[in-house]
């Protein structure tokens, strides 16, 4: 394989592999949004997630108790969300921001308490690659697709599945529907209620895990403010994919391009100083929304809490 | 009668927050009542601790200000950490080039670059906002990533400070530093400069026509439209304002404190001016008071952290509760009704 090769082959792969965060936290993001519940408390969620996925993973010894606790965290951040927007009808943005904040502070002090002052941050194992018998002997593909650790694979079905789930089941209409009309979807028999805590809450979760991620594969221990910026970059996303969940899964792969792209260029030593790398990727995002803000089908009642007993909506 | 009224809620929360974050700070095995009489105390024993508090208090003010001026017109400003930054980096970069200019030149110049550069960073999420409808929060979130890097640029630059071994500047010419008030410990005029910020912010959105229309914009955006409110223009200009705000903080703190630019001057202060300008629920002439409230328990909790060993974080819960049960206070009154 001549020099090039390898080199796409190996940005490629980091590439999926960068993928995930933004897909989770992404797919999260439009799940609520898709009944109305605009979450903007990502980052602070990806942030204790990551701190409470690290602490678990290390003090248990085991990554997938880690993982399962950032969702739970998540899916309480989730909980909280629908409770004081769908049930106090509080301002979304508002009760979003102070999760937000929660999240930031609790992910700073968390760490401190459980493994007081360190100098030498504890470490867990990261998530080894698990090739997939035969697709991974495939010249290039497998490689790229067929040979990444499990939560690659897990993120791409689930976009899949809430493609199926959102556009082909009867489920799907239904939440669709919340996001659209939620009066009509209200007077039709459907609980606005509770579809909104239940993707609020599975959202959640989703962007719990999302945070978790980085501490099990990238570092192997939690630092202060380590999502730096994904959860925000995360929600331009779900603008940028039309809140569908195919094309969020396709515009992850391009924010996880552009991040593995700048990282490539520091480490390799391009002319550019490297605080303007930096910078890609969020210079990106804004590019990116200059296009596809206007155009984006949000849903119609994005960001807006449904009261039955107002006349107009 | 009615004022007791109107603030009693408040106090609720407040201690409804210190007796939940009370219950915290005894399940992590530290006294409440020793942490308490720290955080609250600390203040007001010495004039050191006073001045202490006031200096906090200037930054705290403009970046929460910030927050409410565009929070008026119904606009989320996230970015005062990247304005206060850039504004930074304007004051610096005058501050360094102009550094033999007389005083009486040189600090209202330093003052002015600091709002302008600022107004400047600000100026790019109004605009994308304006032009394109993108949301601010988003805009103005990323460019605080962007500030983070272009500081770090700027202080490894060609005016980094070879001696240094963080990140920093040469200093400003000393002509460029802000007149104390009080020598020591000292106390800059930037104390007043705020103060005026503030002053002329109240005067502006509830004594001028304009301000009217800003305050009307963001209590509802479709019947000013109807008016002939050009709400557009509104969140454009409001946008900038706050923006223009959080620079005069990056000035004032690199005249006033630094006297240099340093990367890592971040601290979490934007974050709160969020939290203050949420818990004065966006009442301009409210966010002094909260401003000063929230430094007092700052100083007091570095004072906590130093004699008692309980982490500073302990404070941003209790700050995060203080909103929480704010928020909740007004739904109880809202729910009475």
């Amino acid at each position: 394989m001549s020099g090039i090769e390898v080199f796409l082959i190996d940005f490629l792969k980091l590439t999926f592999l960068s993928m995930v965060p933004f897909v989770l936290a992404g797919q999260g993001t439009m799940l609520g949004g898709r009944t109305g519940v605009f979450n903007v408390a990502q980052e602070g969620i990806m942030l204790t997630g990551a701190a409470v996925g690290f602490l678990v993973g290390y003090l248990s010894s085991s990554v997938f108790l880690g993982a399962v606790s950032a969702m739970l965290v998540g899916g309480v951040f989730g909980l909280i969300l629908a409770y004081f927007t769908t049930t106090l009808k509080m301002d979304q943005f508002v009760v979003g921001l102070a999760l937000f904040f929660t999240g930031l502070g609790l992910s700073s002090l968390l760490p401190k308490l459980a493994l007081g002052v360190t100098l030498t941050p504890p470490l867990i194992p990261t998530l080894p690659d698990i090739p997939i018998p035969l697709l991974s002997k495939i010249p290039v593909l497998g490689p790229i697709l067929f040979n990444q650790n499990i939560l690659v694979y897990l993120s791409i079905i689930l976009s899949v599945l809430l493609w199926y789930v959102l556009f082909r089941t009867n489920l799907g209409l239904r939440l669709r529907s919340i996001g659209e009309n939620p009066k009509a979807a209200d007077s039709l028999g459907i609980s606005v209620t509770r579809y909104r805590y239940l993707t609020s809450i599975i959202g959640g979760m989703l962007i719990g895990l999302a945070g978790a991620y980085l501490p099990m594969v990238y570092t192997g221990t939690f630092t202060d403010l380590m999502v730096k910026g994904r959860g925000w970059i995360a929600i331009a996303l779900t603008f940028f994919g039309g809140w569908s969940p195919l094309p969020i899964m396709f515009g992850a792969l391009f924010f996880a391009g552009v991040e593995v792209l700048s990282y490539r260029m520091q480490v390799g030593g391009a002319f550019i100083p490297y605080q303007f790398l930096i910078m890609l990727p969020y210079i990106a995002t804004i590019i990116v929304m200059i296009f596809t803000f206007g155009k984006a089908k949000a849903p119609s009642f994005l960001g807006q809490n449904y009261d039955r007993e107002r006349r107009t909506l | 009668m009615t004022q007791i009224k109107k603030i009693f809620p408040y106090f609720i929360a407040v201690v409804a927050a210190f007796i939940a974050a009370g219950i915290f700070i005894a399940a992590l095995k530290f006294n409440p009542f020793k942490a308490y009489e720290t955080i609250l105390t600390t203040s007001f024993r010495t004039p050191n601790g006073f001045i202490q508090t006031l200096v906090k208090w200037v930054p705290l003010t403009l970046v929460s200000l910030a927050f409410t001026v565009p929070l008026s017109s119904g606009k989320f400003n996230i970015g005062a950490e990247g304005q206060m930054l850039v504004g930074a980096i304007g004051a610096a970069a005058v501050g360094i080039t102009c550094a033999n200019l007389p005083a009486v030149l040189l600090v209202p110049m330093i003052i002015l670059a600091g709002i302008l550069a600022g107004a400047f960073w600000g100026l790019i999420s109004a605009w994308l906002l304006y032009q394109f409808n993108i949301n601010e929060i988003l805009t103005t979130v990323l460019l605080n990533f962007i500030s983070f890097a272009l500081i770090d640029y700027v202080a490894t630059g060609p005016w980094r400070d070879p001696a240094a071994g963080h990140p920093t500047t040469i200093a400003i010419g000393e002509n460029g530093f802000l007149p104390m008030l009080v020598n020591q410990p000292p106390l800059t005029i930037g104390v007043i400069l705020a103060a005026i910020a503030a002053i002329l912010v109240y005067f502006y959105t509830d004594k001028t026509t304009s301000g009217y229309e800003l305050v009307v914009t963001g209590a509802n955006p479709r019947a000013s439209k109807v008016h002939g409110i050009n709400i557009r223009q509104m969140f454009l200009f409001s946008m900038i304002i706050g923006a223009g705000l959080a620079g005069l903080a990056g000035a004032i703190e690199v005249s006033g404190t630094q006297h240099r630019l340093i990367e890592g001057l971040h601290s979490n202060f934007p974050t709160l001016g969020l939290i203050i300008g949420l818990i004065a629920r966006g009442k301009n002439q409210a966010v002094p008071f909260v401003a000063f409230f929230i430094a007092v328990l700052e100083v007091g909790a570095s004072a906590m952290q130093r004699t008692l060993l309980i982490p500073v974080q302990v404070v941003l819960i209790m700050e995060a509760l203080i909103l929480i049960f704010i928020l909740l206070s007004d739904l109880i009154r809202r729910r009475q009704k």
